[in-house]
């Protein structure tokens, strides 16, 4: 029974974070309905996703070559290229990303950062304000170039954090069996927590900033990194070589860190671009709330001080231009994810 | 495993889930930073003034007894009194859910409308201009801002074309029938951009599980048998193809009415979510703490219901 329970309670997520990686994603969730009958009709205490998703893990692994001998990994990974240079989306995606971390690290050189007040306030496009001014005569393009490096810090600094300590919890509760009831109870408790309610309170009463921003954003990310990833993990964990390094050596620690975590690398690449663009929305969400750090730009400040002057109905360009760029941001993130996924598992290639 | 036995465990686990969710928020009230006391008076008030405030309202007792407390009270169904408004807090709330439910809900029910056909028809033409069609739409539906979509509707429908209200959830000084059409007629925008910002998920988890329940044995029988293909599709693998949309719809769910404070702010609409964002600028302990229970209340019994309704579409469910 107890398998039936954690997989009814990790299920949903399978079906809404999965579709966001991409087609692949119903695969999970199709499996779903036979899968939870089949689990209670074993109820042999095995997680259910564990001995379902088996197989066709094991070839995604062997598709794949995240088996961890470094020759076949980098011929798997040449493989994986070359599949992806085909995915014309894919390679769009992936421009559009470059073209943004270069915005990010170049905003210095692009524009001057929009502190101080303006002369003309409230004016459209022109050729002196590409993308007008706001209500305080500031320039929005300079603010939208400003608000790609907050973006892009707060979503790949939140994201490493919510991977490592997901990923790390992951393992551990996979390989030591005894913590993985316990941590799936809590990864399923910390999933249907009320997130951006919390997330609202804790940058309140904290004090708005980047760092505060980045911790809240991590600390509600990690348990949907947690889930995906164990479930991978239980199955590797499974498989004869990890028996067979078992007999080689007895730390646990080196077994996880040469052995597991190689082999839960996909599933990790995939996570990571997926929580960078939900953390994006997250933080631009909370920055539009007002909760955001109110000495840097970011997206979700240029619409909160548009809705604050009362501007946002008169001048649209306010609105337009920072919700393109979180619209690119995370548009991107989530065709790269599902062209490397594609690339990676020939299976999803058929569809 | 017997029916009953399944059912309390269900019931042990939401009553986990609720406890858990209401103790994560008293911690967080009572460890971070940010004094009650300020409040409801004014930060120059003289440190008597402050300790017979907190005294009052029990905050300079020790942790565990303050804790201690609040369970006692919450178990008896008392949530407590507002700090700010005076009222108690079931009062508070209970002029706040029901508008985020009605959102929600009308949400919800059009997203199903729309989403569930459209990934219907991508999926019976799959390969075609059609399916590339509704695989964008979702990919890009899943990647929208919230206050974005809203703000881009308003600007549209309510400012420019000035066809629906810009703000509120109804019409002051309107009676009956006219009140109500009222709220059908601010419900519109607000329920439009939930619709659009959670279509994608839907669109795509029935799109590749229909696909999947095509490829089935089952599914090759009845066409074999010589069953007409709409009925095949609609009749056979559409109700196991449904399965996940349930668990989807579940979860979304849960979320929605926690996630609609972004909706809610850009349409000043009155409810829970708006009350959470205000009840945390004052913090106002008593309301944080009923809100945060009723959103863990709501998630439960949207997990309960999505298991009955669970129940009645899987036959395999009952019988294991």
């Amino acid at each position: 029974m107890s398998a039936m329970k954690g997989e009814r309670m990790s299920s949903p997520t399978d079906s809404s974070t999965d579709t966001g990686a991409g087609p692949d994603a119903g695969t999970t969730a199709g499996v779903d309905p036979a899968e939870t009958a089949a689990a209670t009709d074993a109820a042999t205490g095995q997680p259910a996703d564990a001995s379902e998703n088996a197989e066709r893990d094991r070839a995604a692994v062997a598709s794949t070559g995240a088996e961890p001998v470094a020759t076949e990994s980098l011929r798997a990974s040449a493989a994986t290229w070359r599949a992806f240079r085909k995915e014309p989306l894919g390679l769009l995606a992936l421009a559009v990303m470059a073209v943004l971390v270069f915005v990010a690290v170049a905003a210095p050189l692009l524009a001057p950062y929009p502190g101080s007040y303006g002369d003309t306030v409230l004016e459209g496009p022109t050729g002196a304000h590409w993308f007008g001014t706001d209500s305080l005569g500031r320039d929005v393009f300079g603010e939208v170039i400003w608000g790609t490096q907050q973006s892009l810090l707060v979503a790949v600094l939140a994201s490493l954090i919510a991977i490592a300590v997901g990923t790390l919890v992951a393992v551990v509760g996979a390989y030591f069996r005894k913590l993985d009831g316990p941590i799936s109870v809590l990864v399923d408790l910390m999933l249907s927590l009320p997130v951006l309610p919390l997330m609202i309170l804790i940058a309140a009463l904290v004090g708005p900033s980047t760092t505060t921003i980045i911790l809240v954003v991590a600390a509600f990310s990690w348990p949907e990194v947690t889930r995906i990833v164990r479930s991978q993990a239980l199955t590797v964990v499974g498989l004869p070589y990890v028996d067979a390094a078992r007999l080689m050596t007895t730390s646990p620690a080196w077994i996880i860190t040469k052995h597991i975590i190689p082999a839960v690398t996909p599933v990790i690449v995939v996570s990571v671009v997926v929580t960078a663009s939900r953390a994006v929305l997250s933080a631009a969400g909370l920055a539009f709330l007002g909760l955001g750090d109110p000495n840097t730009w970011s997206w979700g400040r240029i619409l909160y001080e548009a809705q604050q002057s009362g501007a946002m109905s008169s001048a649209w360009w306010l609105t337009l231009f920072p919700s393109l760029a979180i619209l690119a941001l995370v548009l991107s993130a989530t065709l790269l994810s599902i062209a490397y996924n594609d690339a990676r598992n020939p299976k999803s290639r058929r569809r | 495993m017997s029916l009953w036995s399944f059912v309390l465990r269900r019931f042990g686990r939401g009553i986990l889930t609720i406890w858990f969710a209401v103790t994560v928020t008293f911690l967080l009230l009572r460890l971070l930073p940010g004094d009650p006391a300020l409040a409801v008076a004014s930060p120059n008030m003289t440190d008597e003034a402050r300790e017979a405030l907190l005294t009052q309202y029990g905050l300079n007792q020790p942790l565990i007894v303050q804790y201690g407390l609040y369970l006692w009270q919450l178990v008896q169904g008392n949530l407590g009194v507002s700090f700010t408004q005076s009222i108690p807090v079931l009062d508070v709330l209970m002029q706040r859910l029901p508008w985020t439910l009605l959102l929600t809900g009308t949400a919800l029910v059009f997203t199903v409308l729309v989403g569930v056909p459209l990934g219907v028809l991508a999926a019976a033409r799959r390969g075609t201009g059609w399916d590339r069609l509704v695989q964008i739409v979702g990919v890009t539906g899943q990647s929208l801002f919230v206050p974005s979509v809203g703000v881009l509707l308003l600007f549209t429908f309510g400012l420019t074309l000035g066809w629906f209200p810009i703000g509120g959830a109804y019409t002051n000084g309107t009676y009956g029938g006219e009140w109500y059409l009222s709220v059908i007629q601010h419900l519109v925008l607000p329920a439009t951009s939930l619709v659009l910002i959670q279509l994608g998920s839907y669109v795509l988890t029935m799109r590749s599980t229909l696909i999947d329940a095509l490829g089935e044995d089952y599914t090759t029988l009845a066409h074999a048998n010589g069953m007409p293909p709409r009925r095949v599709l609609w009749k056979h693998a559409l109700r196991n193809a449904l399965l996940p949309t349930t668990t989807l719809i579940g979860l979304q769910l849960g979320f929605l009415v926690g996630g609609a404070v972004l909706t809610e702010t850009v349409f000043a609409y009155p409810g829970i979510g708006r009350g959470i964002f205000e009840a945390v600028t004052q913090l106002d302990f008593p309301v944080l703490q009923g809100a945060f229970l009723m959103l863990a209340l709501t998630v439960v019994v949207i997990n309960m219901l999505t298991d009955l309704v669970y129940g009645l579409l899987d036959p395999r469910v009952k019988t294991s």
